[in-house]
């Protein structure tokens, strides 16, 4: 369609997610000139931009009417953003939230706030589980964007933080040996051994996905995606379910804030045919004919991107169930103060915006992980994770 | 007298001339070998002596041998060198003695005895990743897996097999790998030993015991060498089985998945990974030189028979 309207041919290449973080990274960041268009995560645009690899979009989206900036959700518009300077045109964005099977809560006499603290979240686990239905699904896969991305949110709520910043930005002392972060870990763990899913360590999405369409979890916190998915027409538990904000402990607010972006590398050969692909791929427009088309119907469209979305009737009546509790969310994410502390690097919820998260993040996981299975101990996975986060303050 | 030394020395000059034409047409692979392996070893040992790093973008700095120094210094590179002996030691010392269980049973005529080898070559054949998958998602995992559909049947508590025993998870999937690899060398050793010695051992009275262990081992021993030395080097360098099967962690991070984490993994600390690596290198070096020499007995051996 895009081919036919402008005369620009596209040719895609498809890569799974850490794929595409190696080839991106490498191809943007070392000047491998292959792409006019690239993929990137709301966690790379910043700091990509910020280095001067992306180019940036204020003007092109100004002299573009189709494009429409100010439609695009703030907190998702800030994320994307150094200094006001957009980097990159999201496609899809996420925070997350609890989804919870309202008939077995209500069978038990139970009630979920529609902005829980984490306690009452735990008591409720706790209440609710039993041999055939855990109480809650927690991710305890390791990696940075799986564990890692749960369990940022808790510590950041709990007070805790992965570092100090330095009053230059840069990373200062690691904090993980700190009590806020080790209570924030020790009531994860509890809370998943004890009402959490079977085999925890290995589950992220996708497991806990199955498990709640199987009715095998109660509760389940992630992104807020998955509930287009519970809501699908297919899915056994549709209707079932209901809604609540990212349990909190001592912040407002906790949910994370994810989008997938396409951005244009400085390398390019021709910007204004790369915006032009960005800007269509990118638009109300877009969003508009993947309701009509896409198999899943309006349900399963790109969400999270543009307030006009959340004002579309096509897409509400599709949605009823969980598009206004996704909204409120996306606008609830903390991205610009998301702890008690100051951050090192560049804004992040559920991830440190420093380009050390990721390797740091991934090692610490695999620990906490195996704390979370109980082949070490949660202390033992505390004191090495302070030693590998350690190994990059300045 | 001195004619003939003359002649043998220009015999000798001959053939060294002509040794050396022979060898002419092997130049261009020679030269393609040093391209392609030697020029970027050294690249790499110049980047080892750099602190380069690709996120966050830094000019590449001369720091010596910093790199190796923390090396030594970094416990979890410890812990990787740790899991990667402990993983390969394992690995070939239990396929090693299942192949041979298997050989000695291959080793006897049979109904069928062909189709059964075969069958039994098969995990062989199937690359590291599939096989990892197939291992991780349909056996080992804790929701819809082989093995806790097996306890549930037989009454026991399931159990989270990957994430509670990482190491031996991965050690399982190679050992199953690889019997057959050792299976058909023993095999092969088997079906060497000469059927009169056999005799004579029987025709005067000794035991299947003693005859297992007094002829037929020590003619295998060299190809148990063999084995052992060839399983060692393909196991000490195992990445995929641990990618796919635990991702990394605690008692599943061997040396070469920590480079892959310290380098394109995530880390993108080039100059580090690279430091590692030569490590690696020297580690294999000499591990091959040591397995070489035990090759290269193994040939003469065959020679003299």
């Amino acid at each position: 369609m895009f081919t036919a309207e402008t005369g620009i041919a596209v040719n895609f290449t498809v890569l799974d997610e850490q794929t595409l973080r190696e080839v991106t990274t490498r191809d943007v960041g070392a000047g491998g000139r292959q792409f006019d268009v690239v993929q990137i995560g709301m966690y790379e645009t910043p700091q990509f931009g910020a280095n001067g690899w992306l180019v940036p979009l204020n003007d092109f989206a100004a002299n573009d009417a189709d494009y429409n900036i100010d439609d695009l959700i703030p907190a998702v518009r800030n994320g994307l953003s150094v200094d006001g300077q957009l980097y990159a045109s999201p496609f899809y964005a996420e925070s997350s939230f609890v989804m919870y099977r309202q008939d077995l809560l209500d069978s038990a006499g139970l009630a979920m706030p529609d902005a829980p603290t984490w306690d009452e979240v735990a008591e409720i686990a706790r209440a609710i589980d039993s041999d055939e239905t855990a109480g809650v699904c927690l991710r305890g896969k390791p990696g940075w964007g799986d564990l890692g991305a749960s369990l940022t949110t808790v510590v950041n709520t709990f007070g805790g933080t992965w570092w100090l910043a330095n009053a230059d930005g840069s990373i200062g002392a690691a904090q993980v040996d700190q009590p806020e972060f080790a209570e924030a870990f020790n009531f994860y763990v509890d809370l998943v051994q004890d009402a959490g899913q079977t085999d925890a360590a290995n589950s992220s999405f996708n497991e806990c996905l199955n498990l709640y369409l199987e009715g095998k979890v109660a509760m389940w916190y992630d992104a807020t995606v998955a509930a287009g998915l519970l809501e699908a027409n297919d899915s056994p538990v549709k209707g079932l379910n209901g809604y609540a904000l990212a349990p909190t402990n001592v912040t407002d607010t906790s949910g994370w804030l994810w989008a997938w972006t396409l951005a244009i590398p400085v390398t390019t050969t021709d910007q204004d045919a790369a915006w032009e692909f960005v800007s269509w791929a990118t638009s109300e427009e877009y969003i508009n004919q993947a309701g009509t088309r896409v198999p899943g119907g309006w349900a399963a469209i790109p969400p999270g991107t543009r307030q006009s979305t959340y004002e579309n009737p096509d897409y509400l009546a599709a949605a009823e169930a969980f598009a206004q509790k996704t909204l409120d969310a996306m606008l609830a994410a903390p991205i610009d103060n998301p702890g008690t502390t100051p951050r090192p690097g560049l804004p992040g919820v559920q991830y440190v915006g420093v380009p050390e998260f990721q390797d740091v993040g991934t090692r610490c996981t695999e620990q906490f992980s195996a704390a979370i299975a109980g082949s070490i101990s949660v202390d033992d996975a505390l004191d090495a994770c302070q030693e590998i986060a350690s190994e990059v303050s300045t | 007298m001195e004619t003939v030394t003359d002649r043998s020395d220009e015999v000798r000059r001959l053939q060294r001339r002509e040794a050396r034409r022979r060898r002419i047409p092997l130049l261009p692979a020679l030269l393609f070998t040093i391209v392609v392996t030697q020029v970027p070893f050294l690249f790499n040992i110049w980047y080892s002596l750099t602190d380069w790093k690709i996120v966050p973008p830094s000019p590449r700095k001369f720091i010596g041998v910093d790199n190796f120094v923390d090396l030594f210094d970094n416990r979890f590179f410890r812990e990787a060198v740790l899991t990667s002996v402990l993983m390969t030691v394992t690995a070939v010392l239990l396929s090693v003695l299942l192949g041979t269980l298997i050989a000695l049973l291959l080793d006897r005529k049979f109904f069928g005895q062909g189709f059964v080898r075969t069958l039994l070559i098969t995990p062989f054949l199937v690359m590291p990743v599939v096989a990892g998958l197939i291992w991780n998602t349909q056996i080992f995992n804790s929701s819809f897996g082989v093995l806790n559909w097996g306890l549930d049947a037989v009454g026991l508590d399931r159990v989270e097999f990957v994430s509670r025993w990482p190491l031996w998870s991965i050690v399982i999937v190679l050992v199953w790998q690889w019997t057959p690899f050792m299976m058909l060398i023993i095999l092969a050793g088997l079906q060497g030993q000469s059927s009169s010695v056999l005799e004579a051992a029987r025709v005067d009275g000794a035991s299947a015991s003693s005859t297992f262990f007094q002829i037929t081992l020590p003619h295998l021993r060299p190809y148990l060498e063999l084995g052992v030395l060839l399983g060692s080097i393909y196991l000490i360098q195992v990445f995929d089985h641990v990618d796919v099967i635990t991702g990394g962690g605690p008692d599943s991070t061997n040396v070469p998945y920590f480079v892959f984490q310290r380098s394109i993994g995530g880390g993108w600390q080039f100059g580090q990974a690279s430091a590692y690596s030569i490590v690696v290198v020297v580690a294999s070096i000499i591990i091959a030189t040591l397995g070489l020499r035990v090759l290269s007995g193994l040939l003469e051996g065959e020679d003299a028979a």
